[in-house]
């Protein structure tokens, strides 16, 4: 588990992290989101051990990771813009990595290579960012550390590379004991593959929660009414968070469980009516304002 | 893993990221090893002649002796490379992100990259000593006797290489970039050597009394005052002469100080463990910063900006030949200017120049107290005599007054040149004459000092400088050594006015002292056993070379020692010199430097006065009539030429000889008298002007308007130098 309490740190006169307390649970995928600026960089190199907080501590499993080597053994970070050792080809860097992380997996990584298509003896500095980054994260899962903390690591890359590198967090996520935290700026990369989130603004963080948790409690719903006054009824009667109407199809957010929204809808027996799925955007939306956040403008 | 096996295997990965480096110093020592070795060996096959030591001892000696001066200058250079190579990856964020996420902690990763760098120069300098020795071997001209020298060598070089790196690694750890790195390289390889630079000027500056002995012989850039903390110091110190004025020093020059070997360890090691802390502290956000510790930033500014703004004044006042306005203004202009220029680099940026502004005010007044101490001697250096119960003993040179310099004569071939105050300063030690510290207290009261004009033409014919350079016609310099009893030198050069009556007696009372004879010539010190095998002996009109036994120099030096010893100011500044005695010492070189009969002069003009009368009498009985004059009949004619005066630089007027590019004024000034009458009378009334070199600046007997060539009937007679006229005597006719 990786812990960090009351954390802050400080660029001259900017304050970059301001008091995050946030705690990463073993064998999720944790994302961290937040505007540009907002610190999810600095954060992710304080948890990885390049920073120094100013305050406040980080653990990894119970042990500090600033200046701990046997720490730092079980992660492994890929920042946004990847190291590549001059003239190193793929296979380089993967001997390069294995002196220090001694469960890289050769064969793996060169099984992997091939599955990505791409070539274990040329140059890294002739491929494309994308390629740059499939290449990172090869590297990254096949040093079969414990956390891996990626830092914009889906940008750049295209929809079925995101697709292929999810499922290979997938698959390690069902094999091992696998923890990746991804940061971004974009929900919709995230929301498919992250167990739970954490918003950073201005250095602090929002909020933190698991995805289902949040799902439980807000709802999207689609329904006709027979009558506008029963429309009215209803929205007195239920949590809205936003409604729109098409025709005689209206589309409403409601927060609460499922049955007890559904309860009450049916007590004015609509034509119709249907749960749909939430996007991570409209959670975020949600939640956020219960803080008194107006995120959309924030994120978005 | 084991810990060990990955410190071996970062070193390798290192060695293998920067191949480039050894790959460029292994073609790099090519230039500064074999090359130079190749040349001078072949060039000493060709022409051994021209060479006074073996080829043997060129190999042992020579190049992996004195030539390690040289090397080491490249040697730098590459600890530069390989520590800016090495540990520049600070400077890039995507590289110290990599790094320091990766699992091993900053001690190894260091270490690492510090050994690997010492190998990237060690590896291929090793190689190509080796190659040099096998080069040395082909020709046979190594030995066993070779091989410590050899050993040493590569020692020492790498002594130099860490201690250099280790500056520059500190540099690199400082800073948050590339380019600051190299200037704060700079800065902290070099940085006593210019603050012992900027001493010496200031002191040149300011103080008029500031004079400098002891360093001719070992480096002009380093001051005995100033701490060498600095390598470039350190090894300019190493490598400078140990001599002091003896042979035996002399010798040493092709040997650096091994004692001041460990003082360059002890260095290298403290250098190298702060390398090390500051590594470990510095933080990883420092990445393109100026500066990894902001709270060390006021501290490098004010060290860097202060020296360098006085500096820049004395470049100015240089420039403007010593003038005040031109040095405050270089001053408050380079100080303003280097502020604002390390705000900018400091900031990275222009909006940060007016930042820091205490800072500015604090740093003005630094730099005005620092200019109004020197400017008004608060410290009182000029005015500073040692009580007499500090003193162990006083050193005097009276400028330009029979100044003997002596070369020294290395075993191995070469020469140390040592100038007569020099000498004096170091040899000389007079106790028990209180006139010596009368006159030093007289003349730091006083404060004489030639005044300095701002030079523009007609000055000359100005009321104020023609008086001015009036009253310094009397006026002279005389040195001062101070030996304390706690073991200190202190140096003073005071200006003191001959005209003064009570000035002249204590002068003349130093003079007439035995100790001041006895270690201001170098012939009589007991440590200089001159052996020389004949003597230069120029009269009036008389010049030939006597050869002498051992018995006959034995007596030579005993009379003309007895004599000289009592030799007063007053006959000096009021007689007329018989001739002159220089020692000579055969010579099997045939370089420039050798006189035309094969002998070397060893020690330069001994005067002989008509009161030296053993002396005179001795070189008679050896076949030289120093006294013997010349009739009209022994001469042909007598050319006799107006000299010019020639307008100096600082406004003075000389008279000059007027030859070569002046040939066509010469022609128009030269007159030739053939009368025997009237050349009986120019015979009568001239003096060799050989004999003004050394005693003229005291003495009013050389009348240099006219330069008198004299052409004998017999050409073998033809004497090799010129006459002018006594002061009073020249004859009527003359125009």
């Amino acid at each position: 588990m990786i812990t960090a309490v009351h954390v802050k740190k400080q660029f001259d006169k900017v304050l970059a992290v301001d008091d995050v307390t946030v705690t990463i649970k073993e064998r999720q995928v944790f994302g961290l989101i937040g505007t540009n600026g907002a610190g999810k960089s600095t954060f992710l190199r304080m948890v990885s051990g390049i920073l120094k907080p100013d305050s406040g501590e980080i653990l990894i499993d119970e042990r500090p990771v600033y200046g701990n080597p046997k720490a730092k053994a079980d992660i492994f970070y890929i920042p946004d813009e990847q190291y590549y050792l001059p003239n190193a080809t793929p296979r380089d860097m993967a001997h390069f990595y294995k002196d220090f992380y001694p469960k890289f997996d050769m064969a793996r990584f060169d099984e992997m290579l091939a599955r990505f298509q791409l070539k274990a003896r040329r140059k890294v500095n002739t491929f494309s960012k994308g390629m740059k980054k499939q290449l990172s994260v090869l590297i990254g899962v096949c040093a079969n550390t414990k956390y891996m903390l990626c830092d914009e690591t889906f940008d750049g890359l295209d929809p079925v590379m995101r697709q292929a590198v999810k499922s290979v967090f997938a698959g390690e996520l069902a094999e091992r004991d696998f923890t990746p935290v991804i940061v971004s700026h974009n929900l919709r990369e995230l929301e498919d593959i992250c167990d739970s989130v954490g918003i950073l603004h201005q250095g602090g963080v929002l909020m933190q929660k698991d995805l289902e948790e949040m799902k439980l409690n807000i709802h999207n719903i689609q329904c006709v009414f027979q009558s506008p006054d029963d429309e009215r009824a209803a929205f007195e009667l239920l949590d809205i968070i936003k409604a729109d109407r098409r025709g005689s199809l209206t589309t409403f957010t409601a927060r609460g469980a499922e049955e007890e929204i559904m309860l009450k809808l049916n007590s004015f027996t609509p034509v119709f009516s249907e749960i749909l799925p939430l996007t991570l955007e409209e959670i975020f939306i949600s939640e956020t304002e219960v803080v008194g956040y107006d995120i959309k403008k924030l994120i978005f | 893993m084991i810990s060990k096996n990955l410190f071996f295997k970062l070193v390798k990965q290192d060695f293998k990221k920067r191949i480039w480096c050894p790959i460029l110093l292994f073609i790099a020592f090519i230039l500064f090893l074999e090359v130079p070795m190749i040349m001078k060996l072949e060039n000493i096959i060709k022409f051994p002649k021209s060479y006074s030591y073996d080829i043997r001892i060129y190999v042992r000696d020579y190049f992996f002796g004195a030539d390690a001066a040289m090397v080491a200058a490249g040697v730098c250079a590459a600890a530069f490379l390989c520590a800016l190579s090495g540990y520049s990856y600070l400077h890039a964020r995507i590289q110290v992100d990599t790094y320091h996420s990766l699992p091993v902690s900053r001690t190894q990763l260091f270490w690492s990259k510090y050994l690997s760098g010492i190998l990237q120069f060690f590896i291929p300098f090793l190689i190509h000593v080796l190659i040099c020795a096998g080069i040395a071997a082909n020709k046979n001209v190594f030995s066993m006797e070779t091989v410590p020298f050899m050993v040493s060598y590569v020692e020492l070089q790498l002594i130099i290489f860490v201690l250099a790196y280790s500056v520059s690694v500190i540099a690199a750890g400082l800073t948050g970039n590339i380019i600051i790195s190299i200037m704060g390289t700079g800065i902290l390889f070099g940085y006593s050597t210019f603050l012992s630079a900027l001493k010496m000027t200031m002191f040149n500056r300011f103080l008029k009394t500031y004079v400098v002995y002891g360093q001719q012989l070992d480096n002009r850039m380093i001051d005995d005052k100033i701490w060498c903390f600095s390598p470039l110091s350190m090894i300019l110190k190493l490598f400078s002469y140990s001599g002091r004025a003896t042979a035996e020093a002399a010798d040493k020059l092709f040997k650096y100080d091994d004692s001041y070997v460990w003082v360059l360890i002890a260095a290298a090691i403290v250098y190298t463990l702060a390398a090390y802390i500051i590594y470990l502290k510095r933080p990883s956000e420092a990445v393109g910063k100026t500066i990894a510790f902001p709270a060390i930033e006021p501290v490098i500014k004010t060290l860097i900006v202060i020296p360098a703004a006085f500096f820049c004044g004395i470049f100015f006042s240089e420039t403007a030949v010593g003038s005040d306005r031109w040095f405050l203004f270089g001053l408050i202009f380079s100080f303003a200017l280097l502020c604002i220029l390390m705000e900018i680099v400091f900031r990275l940026d222009f909006r940060g120049i007016l930042m820091h502004k205490r800072q500015f005010l604090l740093n003005a007044a630094c730099v005005i107290l620092i200019y109004l101490i020197f400017r008004n001697d608060v410290l009182g250096y000029d005015t500073y005599v040692p009580a007499d119960d500090q003193l162990q003993s006083c050193a005097v040179s009276i400028d330009q007054l029979l100044p003997l310099s002596r070369d020294i004569y290395r075993q191995n071939g070469g020469r140390l040149y040592i100038g007569s105050d020099e000498y004096r300063m170091i040899n000389m030690e007079i106790q028990g004459n209180p006139s010596v510290m009368e006159l030093a207290r007289k003349a730091a009261k006083e404060k004489l000092s030639y005044r300095s004009f701002e030079y523009y033409d007609g000055i000359e014919k100005t009321d104020l400088y023609i008086k001015t350079r009036e009253k310094e016609k009397s006026y002279r310099q005389v040195s001062f050594g101070y030996k304390l009893l706690n073991g200190e030198n202190i140096y003073r050069r005071y200006v003191i006015d001959l005209a003064d009556a009570e000035t002249l007696k204590l002068l003349s009372d130093i003079f007439n002292d035995y100790d001041y004879k006895l270690g201001s010539t170098p012939m009589f010190k007991s440590g200089w056993n001159v052996t020389f095998e004949a003597v230069q002996c120029i009269g009036n009109f008389k010049s030939d070379v006597i050869r002498l036994t051992p018995e006959m120099q034995s007596k030579m030096i005993e009379a003309y020692q007895s004599e000289y010893t009592k030799l007063t100011l007053d006959t000096v500044i009021n007689t007329i010199p018989s001739g002159t005695i220089e020692f000579l010492k055969t010579t099997e070189e045939k370089d420039a430097n050798v006189n035309h009969k094969g002998y070397e002069i060893y020690i330069g003009k001994m005067y002989v006065y008509p009161q030296f009368t053993k002396t005179l009498a001795l070189l008679k009985e050896y076949g030289f009539d120093m006294e013997e004059k010349l009739t009209a009949e022994d001469v042909k004619s007598v050319s006799v030429t107006k000299n010019y005066d020639e307008t100096q630089t600082d406004g003075s007027v000389q008279s000059t000889y007027s030859t070569g590019e002046w040939g066509e004024a010469y022609e128009k000034n030269v007159v030739e008298y053939t009368d025997k009458k009237q050349i009986q009378q120019i015979l009568d009334s001239i003096v060799s002007d050989s004999f003004s070199w050394s005693i003229g600046y005291y003495t009013d007997f050389f009348d240099e308007q006219y330069t008198i060539e004299l052409n004998m009937e017999d050409s073998k007679d033809e004497l090799p130098y010129f006459h002018c006229f006594v002061s009073g005597k020249k004859p009527e006719f003359i125009q």
